[in-house]
């Protein structure tokens, strides 16, 4: 009986103190500082509409870091955020890269080739209309954004994708974010005014203005241009620095001595990798020169008579090779182009999300609430199948990169993204 | 040159120890004066408190006893909103002791099955921490038998052998992708074994304040032939091969107590510990797989304890012949430095609350029980090897009950 009293006792006390859970106070509350975030529009290129894996497809879009944004900001006071967002029909939009197989730690790419949203032989995609506030455009450049001529919008086909008939080749990126009635932006461009040289080997091709180096003057420029107008009505916002192309698995994947070590594997007599240089000289390459990620699948390292890269009279063509001198040219302008960020939205008192000193950091390794997050190409975490844009994790990393400043800047307490709850690359069963 | 060396995806740590582990729940009448009572011959659980004061219990006797332990922990992510919650699992550590001596005789045997250490933490497969630990399951039995000598009618000394029977699954969640998005798991199990011994001196004055000299030796408890399994997808079973096994070592601290007991009264007795818990030996955790891969190599995270140690006070009020009634506050300074605070044992500085009593309806038989609380403080940290940043909050409860038969 007493015993029967005891146990009552216990189970009680088991109940009360289930109940009894630890609480942790946030010190700071729930507000959003001096900044409004009733309507946000992200301005930016591929790494704001959620570009990954090689294409634009709905998981990327979902994941954008200014969608991840955009969700917290919710909770101090932001409005909702639209998205032009592919159809579930049609969610592997432009197509992407799958990884289907990894065998001894070399990775089998397959394009996805259904629930494409083509909607002509041409290669258009489906149209967007609505109110858009991801205004992130794959491929869009500053300088294109002032496109005089106004034919980018008919060449890029996500451009395309967002407009009308009647303005398809009548208007420019610039023009097209106008009159939005936002209250606050984030502004994340200018990476391809460098990426889109160093992407094809640092050669510039006549008559594709993709691939050209954007001058620095005129960088500065069309930066104050852009800010005038994101800032017409005093709105606050966020700009974010332009990542060094060298800290991406692009150009860090292929490497000189993994390229010659092959090669010895095969034949022990190599003794060097030859590569041809942006001024036109032959020369052996060194872990300096930097490789293009499509090189390893290519197919042409060390094939035809004279083996391709492994002897003077064949070396790897100008167009693979981001040469030392080029790596030089690339950081200098991604350098001055950030000067002009900082210094720009510094007087006007815009927060700064320092991307370029944060992807340094993942150059080195980065350990963020339990996950390991690096540069290295699939295992990294960070970057998707096309060794450029981000997984989900990285976006959510990203994300938090510009929460962070925003919140500094602006007094406000947007929660952060729970990185965790984003994956990196899918692995292959 | 295709090759793609896969970096190391388990550089992180496995597994920590912490006063979180340290389990202050071994015998109902202290427990209720908040783990105080080295210094008084108070029952059988003096075995583990002080094999010296063996010798000086009137009676033989067999107890055994349970306390249903609830380890409530919160965290918050720093610049998160969410509160996570450890799920309601109720770990059971246990005691069961066994006197008995000839009467009016100077010795006594016995015997003490108890669990020192342990830990139950189950964050569940999805909270924000997943990549540092999803669950722990922590338990060390030790089997401790002891041999108590009265060297006068005053003084008492004690010593026992200690076996430690140790079980550990440790599970987290690695941040590796399936298909369909879901992160791959670890799951690391084992049982393993440690020595030492557990020395007590008992000291009554003429004054009857007692003093208490105890310690409990540090018990290197090993793991051989764990198991590691690898819930990873199938093109990565090359680097997280299946039927892995694992070695590693497991340092259980000494601790050395200074015990005092004061009569106040015939029936009030106040009894006062100060432990010096020697985590020290706790400098790093190593984990040897027996087969190593690019992706899975050995590892070796240091820990960097320093010495804990915990002050104890309790009141001991024998309120009629059938019942008895206790109390108890304490304070206890974590083992665990800045920086290496992890999910396992959130561990900081705590607080310590206990009553109790017990009721004695005949001579031969006796029913303990005790209510253990602890307020763990909030302490906020990023784990230097994790990355893991965010607030800990932690509050433990223990109802405990035992059984006693005396003769």
């Amino acid at each position: 009986m007493k015993r029967y009293i005891l146990n009552s006792f216990i189970a009680a006390a088991i109940l009360f103190t289930a109940a009894c859970k630890p609480e942790i106070e946030t010190p700071a509350g729930s507000t959003a500082g001096q900044a409004n975030f009733s309507k946000y529009i992200a301005i930016g290129n591929s790494l704001t509409s959620g570009y990954a894996d090689g294409g634009l497809y709905l998981e990327g879009q979902k994941v954008a870091y200014p969608n991840l944004i955009a969700a917290k900001m919710a909770t101090v006071g932001g409005g909702a955020f639209t998205s032009p967002f592919f159809t579930e029909e049609h969610s592997n939009g432009s197509g992407y890269l799958a990884l289907t197989a990894l065998v001894n730690g070399t990775p089998t790419l397959t394009p996805v080739a259904d629930k494409l949203a083509y909607r002509d032989a041409a290669k258009h995609l489906d149209k967007y209309s609505g109110e858009v506030q991801n205004l992130g455009i794959p491929g869009m450049r500053l300088d294109l954004s002032f496109d005089p001529t106004l034919t980018f919008s008919a060449a890029n086909p996500f451009f395309e994708r967002l407009l009308t008939d009647a303005q398809v080749g009548k208007t420019n990126y610039f023009q097209f974010i106008q009159s939005r009635n936002h209250t606050f932006f984030s502004l994340w461009l200018g990476n391809n005014d460098v990426l889109g040289y160093a992407l094809n080997g640092a050669v510039a091709v006549t008559g594709d203005p993709t691939t050209t180096l954007t001058d620095k003057v005129t960088f500065a420029s069309l930066y104050t241009n852009m800010l005038n107008a994101l800032t017409a009505n005093g709105q606050k916002g966020i700009v974010a620095t332009i990542p060094d192309v060298t800290a991406i698995p692009y150009f860090n994947t292929v490497t000189v001595p993994a390229l010659l070590a092959a090669a010895k594997a095969i034949n022990p007599a190599a003794t060097a990798v030859y590569i041809q240089t942006g001024t036109g000289t032959v020369r052996a390459a060194t872990a300096e020169d930097l490789i293009r990620l499509p090189f390893q699948s290519a197919g042409l390292f060390g094939q035809g008579a004279i083996p391709y890269g492994l002897h003077p009279l064949n070396p790897i063509a100008n167009n693979w090779v981001l040469d030392k001198d080029e790596v030089v040219k690339v950081k200098d302008y991604v350098n001055s182009y950030n000067s002009s960020i900082k210094s720009l939205a510094t007087s006007k008192g815009l927060a700064i999300a320092d991307t370029y000193n944060y992807f340094n950091q993942v150059k080195t390794g980065l350990n963020i609430q339990g996950v390991g997050i690096n540069a290295a190409f699939i295992t990294g975490g960070a970057f998707s199948l096309d060794g450029i844009h981000l997984t989900p994790r990285g976006n959510a990393v990203i994300a938090n990169v510009f929460i962070e400043a925003i919140n500094a800047k602006y007094g406000a307490t947007i929660p952060t993204v729970d990185i965790t709850q984003y994956r990196g690359v899918k692995f292959p069963n | 040159m295709k090759k793609i060396l896969l970096s190391v995806l388990l550089s992180a740590p496995l597994w920590v120890l912490g006063q979180g582990f340290q389990v202050n729940l071994q015998g109902q009448k202290q427990i209720g004066m908040a783990g105080a009572g080295s210094a008084l011959a108070l029952d059988e659980a003096s075995v583990f408190y002080n094999p010296g004061a063996v010798t000086f219990l009137e009676k033989n006797s067999v107890s055994a006893g349970v306390n249903p332990l609830l380890f409530k922990s919160a965290f918050k992510q720093a610049g998160s909103d969410i509160t996570e919650n450890v799920k309601n699992k109720i770990a059971p550590p246990f005691e069961f002791y066994a006197v008995w001596g000839p009467k009016s005789n100077k010795w006594k045997l016995g015997l003490g099955v108890y669990t020192p250490f342990g830990g139950l933490v189950d964050w569940g497969d999805n909270w924000s921490g997943k990549y540092a630990l999803t669950s722990l399951n922590l338990k060390a039995i030790y089997f401790q038998p002891t041999l108590s000598i009265k060297i006068t009618d005053r003084i008492g000394i004690g010593a026992g052998f200690v076996y430690n029977h140790g079980d550990v699954n440790l599970q987290r969640a690695l941040p590796v992708n399936f298909p369909d998005g879901r992160s791959g798991h670890a799951t690391l199990e084992g049982t393993g074994k440690g020595y030492g011994w557990n020395a007590g001196l008992y000291i009554k004055t003429l004054s009857n304040i007692s003093f208490a000299l105890v310690h409990k030796s540090k018990v290197i408890t090993k793991l051989d032939g764990g198991s590691a399994e690898f819930d990873v997808p199938k093109s990565l079973t090359g680097s997280f091969p299946a039927g892995n096994t694992f070695n590693a070592e497991l340092p259980l601290p000494a601790t050395t107590s200074l015990g005092v007991g004061i009569p106040l009264s015939q029936s009030t007795v106040l009894a006062f510990d100060a432990s010096w818990v020697q985590w020290h030996i706790y400098q790093d955790l190593s984990f040897d797989y027996v087969t190593n891969t690019p992706a899975l190599a050995d590892t070796k995270s240091a820990r960097n304890y320093r010495d804990g140690s915990s002050f104890k006070l309790g009141i001991n009020h024998q309120a009629s012949e059938k019942l008895a009634l206790r109390a108890g506050v304490g304070y206890a300074f974590s083992p665990v430095q800045d920086g290496y605070v992890t999910p396992e044992a959130p561990d900081a500085d705590r607080y310590i609350l206990s009553a109790g009593l017990s009721y004695t309806p005949t001579s031969h038989f006796e029913v303990n029980a005790s209510f253990f609380f602890e307020d763990v403080k909030s302490r906020k940290q990023k784990n230097i090897e994790t990355g893991l940043d965010g607030t800990f909050k932690t509050l433990v409860y223990a109802p405990g009950i035992s059984l006693t038969y005396k003769w």
